[in-house]
């Protein structure tokens, strides 16, 4: 049995729950899949971490609109948010049945990831080396979507995920970054980010 | 792999990435049809999830009919449960539009969740006369001749997601949305 613990009241905003949830979900199914195509355990770790916080988000907001309707007008104008909230959940939930195809070792046909890699854009995640030029720098300096055609899509630092984060944010030594792109400039990226590349061609 | 069976997973493929396609349209059109609070957005969801049922079917017959080797089988296994998840987030996406079909009005949370915004949803035919006929969406500049930007195309019983190399055909149906001046420029350009 996983322990499972036990969530207590936050005052938190029903609309930053609620957007959390969103772009987290969101995310994770674009994590699951390429992580199963790329057969990415490190990709499927991160999409179970990510399930488990919305999960306790789900708990959170199901307690602060419990609190919010006080009469049967309110609990008509609420359950949408309800509904809304607990369909953001139903989809991370189904990101973390993806990642469990790879943590399993069930894996999909290999000749999949042949096919996909002529349609589609991959993720990939990085772990930022001290050594990389891009370590301080803003998001927005670097014109990594000009230059390799790479888009940073978030952020996992420390215990803390910063989604679509601003063209101001600044990478930090230890940060992990999840960039999206066509698969040549992704790899570019990664050796970049992991000091390899020293330079930035324009 | 004979080249027989290549052919036959490469069709299983393409059916996958539909299923996948499909369903992430779903959720880009069910969160707006919250969003604007439209009736359009919210039915073509629904229909969507008709479709996407009939496409799952067919992929998981197709899968089931392919011949594989003992030691493909997880691989194929996978490729199931791939469409299955698809299906769920299919389902979680019909969940959202629903509260838009009882009509519920969407409280102001959840629009200041999905963005703020004055903006309609339009659906036009492309026409006999258009310009935009065989033309890519890259080549179209809708977003910059309107001010309109397309959500989906829908083709047939199909529901195309807009990427760049796609090109538009007579008979499509654009589902865009801007602000409300933009509806007439768009209905210039697609049926004039």
């Amino acid at each position: 049995m996983p322990h499972l613990e036990r969530i207590k009241y936050k005052p938190i905003p029903v609309r930053e729950l609620l957007l959390e949830m969103k772009n987290l979900s969101e995310l994770m199914i674009d994590l699951a899949y390429s992580a199963a195509l790329f057969n990415d355990k490190e990709l499927a770790e991160d999409v179970m971490e990510l399930e488990s916080r919305v999960d306790t988000l789900a708990y959170l907001l199901e307690m602060q609109t419990m609190i919010a309707a006080r009469d049967a007008e309110d609990a008509e104008a609420l359950i949408g948010v309800s509904i809304v909230a607990s369909a953001a959940d139903k989809i991370s939930d189904a990101a973390a049945d993806i990642a469990v195809i790879v943590l399993k070792d069930i894996g999909v046909h290999p000749l999949v990831t042949q096919v996909f890699e002529k349609v589609e854009e991959r993720l990939m995640r990085v772990k930022v080396d001290e050594e990389s030029i891009i370590v301080g720098k803003q998001i927005g300096e670097l014109g990594l979507v000009a230059k390799m055609g790479v888009d940073i899509i978030a952020i996992h630092r420390n215990k803390d995920w910063i989604i679509n984060p601003k063209v101001k944010e600044k990478v930090k030594n230890g940060d992990i970054l999840i960039a999206r792109g066509a698969p040549s400039g992704i790899k570019e990226f990664k050796e970049l980010a992991e000091g390899k590349l020293r330079r930035l061609e324009d | 792999m004979s080249k027989r069976s290549r052919k036959q997973f490469e069709a299983i493929v393409e059916q996958l990435v539909e299923l996948k396609d499909t369903s992430e349209l779903m959720i880009d059109l069910a969160y707006s049809s919250l969003l604007l609070n439209s009736r359009e957005l919210a039915e073509e969801v629904y229909r969507l999830e008709d479709y996407m049922d009939k496409l799952h079917t067919d992929f998981e017959l197709l899968v089931l009919s392919s011949k594989s080797k003992k030691e493909e089988a997880k691989g194929f296994l996978g490729l199931i449960r791939l469409g299955v998840v698809t299906e769920k987030i299919a389902d979680a996406a019909a969940e959202i539009s629903e509260v838009i079909l009882r009509g519920i009005e969407p409280h102001p949370v959840l629009k200041a969740t999905i963005r703020e915004a004055e903006e309609t949803v339009t659906h036009v035919s492309v026409t006999q006369k258009s310009p935009l006929i065989n033309k890519t969406l890259r080549d179209a500049r809708i977003p910059e001749e309107t001010g309109m930007w397309i959500l989906a195309i829908r083709r047939g019983d199909k529901c195309i997601r807009p990427k760049p190399d796609l090109k538009i055909e007579l008979g499509d149906v654009l589902i865009a949305s801007g602000y409300a001046e933009g509806k007439e420029d768009l209905k210039k350009i697609a049926s004039p």
